[in-house]
């Protein structure tokens, strides 16, 4: 049982790997821990749309968040 | 929100997760955190997007998929299929089966977020696959599709590095004995390691009997040993014309003998003639012997007759010992060291080394460096040629490689004559300034002979300008520190100028003595040493010139320049220079380029710059052609006017004139020159070349060393000042306390007091000095001499005990000698006794007569006789006084304003302009010379100066007779002196005359007219 369990954890990490070569293909921008919640979110029934859109909104966000805080630096 | 779900507890976990990721926000009390938070959570929750459509995503990639393709990007569009593919078929972690809507979501989320995939860099990162690894063939894999091709020689026995460290009894083929000798000589290490055929870097050893066999069958016949077995070779006409030749000898020549012959193949030949050419020194069909170069007689090929062969073979032979010959050079100067630095950067450790203590010799080393860079180069060629014939694609033939060769072999023979008579047949025990001067004259005259044959020669001139920029490196870099740092650093004696050691610099002889110009006449090989005269003064510029001296002709333009900024700087270096600038200098002095640098810069620009024009050959030619038809109507146009109908003239004609445009734009546009680099240009014009790529250079430097120096030398060291201090005490400019010294003097004389002492004088002089002028009353002194008891007849003599003396500082006195301050002296005892004539002139009073002649009256014991002839000598005693008055300051005038001071205006005036410190020395002589001249000292027109010293006398005893009273004197005494004075006087109008009439001495002329005056009065 061990050992089917730690053949499943290969396959997913493998698949991961994969998943992050697509990532780095499309220029995403998102790294393995990143990818790993949108994995898990996806699976969860969150529309992938929405997420990108909460993503790219995100970053927006926190970019506008970090300038004002260099100007003040 | 009690009524969440386990499942909405962990999406909302996710959701913070997320927001923390990528929002950045790590505080979730923060306000920014949870407005992200709400903003994701109600996006998530509410929102209009469809489901995930998986025949769209599907459709995304393989679009995605042909993008790429379209944009050739074959290897990111493979990549792309089989990521998605793989992922598709791949579980998740928490979803089941593959191709779920998970995973169509994921991928959708992917190409949602994807910005530009096309100009990403990507190249798929190979992902570890633990499970496979272990039963993947790599071996296998990586040798698929050779269908098991084991190479040219089947039967190749293994060979293995263990093999043959387990037997180590077993002897190594040497390479000595294949003829193919490791050479260890530092040059040739990379052509062998390019060589590698022949010495691999694992030692071979052999492992079986058989294994020499085997080599002897496939790698090389071993021609080198006696009864070498015969390689098998083809039957055909062609490859046996040997033996039809032999056979042919046989039948015509009964008393043909055949000889032991050493077969060859063609191949063995040319990579012989290969390795002979590298400078590998021993082989078999090639042989040294002292030094030469020979072909071994009984090496013969089965396709050629050995004459055939030998005569290709000799030629070959006779570059070898070229090569072999300046490879020896090589090895001697580099000591057998390491791969030759290059000069400059370090001082030849391994040629230290060798010869001890002894200094490197640069110029030398230099030369060796250049010829090291060429035979890289022409290594290079041969081993390429070398790794052709190894790779057997192609035919190689002795003929296409001599062919090949043929350019470099050309320049071999130029390298060697240069060579040979540059620094082979120099004699041994040849001081080294001869040594490096007569190389570099021997490359200098080369290119300029080569550069004659105009594009005939144009490879060597490229190699042998370029030898020569590096050869001349060592000197200019000697150049430029001397005139930069004014340090004259040349350890091994090298250059043309050397110092001499003992003189300091702050001595007044540093400016001539110092240096020593050797100059090396090349007719008699012989080197002459023309010291002090020659260090840069205008005597030594002459010299050279005169004997058509060849002390490095390249530097004789601007020799005199070099000497003079070098010993300008030495001395500037040596002044304590009051001006803030030194330091500035010192700092700038890291940023400035070597002259050598400016020099190559220089050349390159110039050679960029031709380069540059003719930018597209193509181009350039059609607009020639099209010139050319152009020429060529008007010029038919115009022979038709003279009725010739020829179409050949008219297109020579049109050539001609475009061939002077062409050499005008050569001439107006500076010439053509070598790129160093490439070696691909010529170098026409090359004393155009130095003279504006090196020249400007050393003229800038000494305009402003030498200016620096004059400004240093007039500002700090008030040199104008102590010229001006000459002539205020030594030419009297400074009238009145020099009048107060010598009336003291002459009072004293008038008075039978004696006035040699030396405390008077000098007590006189500092009075009168010290005075008006405190500064000088130190330097100023008086000395006495003994003179020749044979010239102190005449009074006017007597003052010629007294010698004026100036202190004049260091390093005002390189200017103001103590040679010269023997002149202003002459001057100066001139003008003190003419000064006397004319002050016991003017002293004399008519009252003296008076009181003589109450006297007697006073006494009326004789009669009234002698009355008349005491009047009459009265009035003649006052007319000669006036004529003697007449002649001492028409006298004093000419020399005080004619000579003094209108020379000594255009002296001041030339001191201004001087621009170096020999020029202002030699202005200065001029000036002494001419004033010398013109105070008519000069020892050819002695007579003149006596006649003046006999009126002068005149003058004296004349005055001295006015003094004693009327007793003193007779009619005689007058008779005697107005005859003399009559004598004298006329014998100068007439002299003067004379010289006036010649027109050589127009200054002259205000003397005698007035002299002239004065006659006439008689």
């Amino acid at each position: 049982m061990a050992s089917a369990a730690n053949a499943n954890l290969n396959a997913v990490r493998e698949t991961m790997d994969v998943l992050l070569e697509i990532s780095r293909l499309l220029n995403t921008g998102l790294d393995m821990e990143s990818l790993s919640i949108c994995v898990r979110l996806c699976e969860q029934g969150i529309n992938p749309e929405a997420l990108s859109a909460v993503i790219k909104e995100l970053r927006k966000a926190s970019e506008t968040l970090k300038a004002p805080e260099n100007c003040t630096n | 929100m009690a009524h969440w779900t386990t499942f909405d507890k962990e999406t909302e976990r996710e959701t913070k997760r997320l927001v923390r990721c990528i929002g950045g926000v790590q505080d979730e009390e923060d306000q920014n955190f949870q407005l992200a938070h709400k903003f994701a959570w109600s996006n998530f929750r509410f929102h209009r997007y469809l489901d995930v459509d998986s025949h769209k995503v599907q459709r995304s990639i393989s679009g995605i998929h042909e993008k790429l393709m379209v944009h050739s990007d074959v290897r990111k569009a493979e990549s792309w299929t089989g990521l998605t593919e793989e992922f598709l078929n791949s579980p998740l972690p928490n979803t089941e089966g593959t191709k779920s809507d998970a995973h169509y979501g994921v991928l959708s989320l992917l190409l949602f977020l994807s910005t530009s995939p096309l100009h990403t860099d990507f190249t798929e990162r190979p992902r570890l696959k633990e499970a496979e690894e272990d039963s993947f063939d790599w071996a296998q894999y990586l040798r698929e599709g050779e269908d098991g091709d084991v190479g040219p020689y089947p039967e190749t026995p293994d060979w293995s590095e263990e093999e043959s460290e387990e037997d180590d009894g077993q002897q190594p083929i040497s390479r000595e004995d294949s003829g193919i000798q490791l050479d260890r000589t530092p040059l040739e290490d990379q052509d062998n390691n390019n060589n590698n055929n022949k010495a691999s870097p694992v030692t071979w050893t052999v492992g079986e009997p058989g294994a020499r066999l085997w080599l002897e069958r496939h790698v090389v016949t071993p021609y080198w040993v006696a009864h070498a077995p015969r390689f098998p070779h083809s039957l055909h006409l062609h490859s046996n014309l040997l033996n039809v030749w032999d056979q042919h000898l046989y039948n015509t020549d009964p008393l043909y003998l055949p000889e032991e012959k050493a077969f060859v193949t063609e191949t063995q030949v040319i990579r012989e003639t290969l390795w002979l050419l590298s400078g590998v020194k021993k082989h078999f069909i090639f042989q040294h012997h002292d030094g030469k170069v020979s072909v071994r007689s009984n090496v013969v090929v089965t396709h050629l007759t050995p004459n055939c062969l030998r005569s290709v073979l000799d030629h070959v032979a006779v570059f070898g010992q070229a090569v072999f010959r300046l490879q020896r050079f090589i090895d001697e100067v580099t000591g057998h060291g390491s791969e030759p630095s290059p000069p400059g950067s370090s001082h030849g450790s391994s040629h230290g080394a060798k010869r001890g203590s002894e200094p490197p010799f640069r110029t030398y080393q230099a030369f060796v460096w250049a010829l090291n860079k060429y035979f890289t180069g022409f290594k290079e060629e041969l081993t390429t040629i070398e790794r052709e014939l190894i790779r057997n694609d192609e035919t190689v033939t002795l003929l296409a490689v001599l062919e090949r060769l043929n350019p470099h072999l050309a320049q071999i023979k130029v390298l060697h004559k240069v060579f040979s008579t540059g620094v082979a047949e120099v004699p041994p025990e040849t001081p080294n300034v001869v040594r490096a001067s007569h190389l570099l004259n021997t490359l200098y005259k080369a290119i300029i002979e080569y550069d004659g044959a105009g594009e005939a020669s144009e490879q060597a001139v490229a190699l042998l300008f370029s030898l020569w920029t590096e050869t001349v490196r060592p000197y200019l870099e000697i150049v430029d520190e001397w005139i930069v740092h004014g340090h004259l650093f040349d350890p091994a004696r090298e250059f043309i100028i050397q110092r001499n050691k003992d003189v300091p610099v702050n001595h007044r002889d540093f400016w001539y003595a110092t240096y020593t110009l050797y100059s090396v006449s090349e007719t008699v090989e012989s080197e002459e040493k023309l010291s002090d005269a020659a260090s840069g003064s205008s005597a030594g510029e002459q010299g050279s010139s005169a004997r058509q001296l060849t002390m490095v002709s390249f530097l004789k333009p601007v020799l005199k320049q070099i000497i003079m900024a070098g010993k300008s700087m030495q001395l500037l270096k040596n002044l304590d220079c009051k001006e803030t600038e030194r330091s500035e200098r010192s700092s700038r002095d890291a940023e400035r380029k070597s002259l050598y640098t400016r020099f190559l810069e220089s050349v390159q620009s110039r050679l960029c710059s031709r380069a540059e024009s003719p930018e597209d050959p193509a181009a350039e030619q059609q607009a020639t052609r099209r010139s050319l038809i152009k020429m060529q109507s008007i010029i038919s146009q115009h022979l038709e006017i003279e009725d010739v109908h020829d179409p050949l003239l008219a297109i020579n004609f049109a050539r001609l004139y475009l061939e002077q445009n062409d050499f005008h734009e050569r001439f107006s546009g500076g010439e053509l020159n070598v790129d160093r680099s490439s070696q691909s240009v010529t170098c026409q014009t090359f004393e155009l070349t130095l003279r504006s790529c090196l020249y400007p250079h050393i003229e800038r430097r000494y305009v402003e060393c030498c200016g620096n120096l004059m400004k240093t030398l007039k500002k700090d060291y008030r040199l104008l000042g102590y010229l001006q201090a000459m002539r205020n005490y030594f030419l009297l400019e400074a009238g009145d306390t020099m009048y107060d010294f010598y009336t003291a003097i002459f009072d004293k004389v008038q008075e039978k007091e004696s006035w040699q002492q030396l405390s008077f004088l000098n007590g006189q002089l500092q009075e009168a000095v010290g005075q008006r002028h405190p500064e000088d009353s130190s330097r100023l002194s008086i000395f006495l001499e003994t003179i020749d008891p044979s010239r102190k007849k005449h009074p006017v003599n007597n003052l010629e005990v007294l010698t004026l003396g100036y202190k004049v500082p260091w390093p005002v006195d390189i200017v103001i000698s103590s040679e010269c301050q023997k002149i202003y002296n002459q001057v100066f005892l001139l003008l003190l006794q003419i000064k006397w004539a004319k002050y016991s002139l003017d002293t004399l009073r008519f009252s003296d007569f008076t009181d003589v002649a109450k006297k007697p009256s006073g006494a009326p014991v004789e009669d009234a006789k002698p009355k008349e002839p005491i009047k009459q000598q009265t009035h003649r005693m006052c007319l000669l006084r006036v004529k003697l008055m007449h002649f001492v300051n028409s006298l004093h005038n000419y020399i005080m304003t004619r000579i003094l001071h209108s020379t000594g205006l255009e002296f001041q005036h030339q001191v201004q302009e001087a621009k170096d410190l020999d020029q202002l020395i030699k202005i200065h002589y001029r000036y002494l010379a001419t004033i010398h001249d013109r105070c008519l000292l000069r020892e050819k027109v002695s007579f003149v100066k006596e006649a003046i010293m006999k009126v002068l006398n005149l003058v004296l005893i004349f005055s001295d007779r006015w003094r004693a009273g009327f007793g003193a004197w007779k009619i005689e005494s007058i008779d005697k002196m107005e005859s003399d004075f009559k004598n004298c006087h006329m014998f100068l109008v007439t002299i003067l005359n004379k010289a006036v009439c010649r027109g050589s001495f127009p200054h002259l002329e205000s003397l005698a007219l007035s002299l002239m005056a004065g006659l006439e009065q008689c």
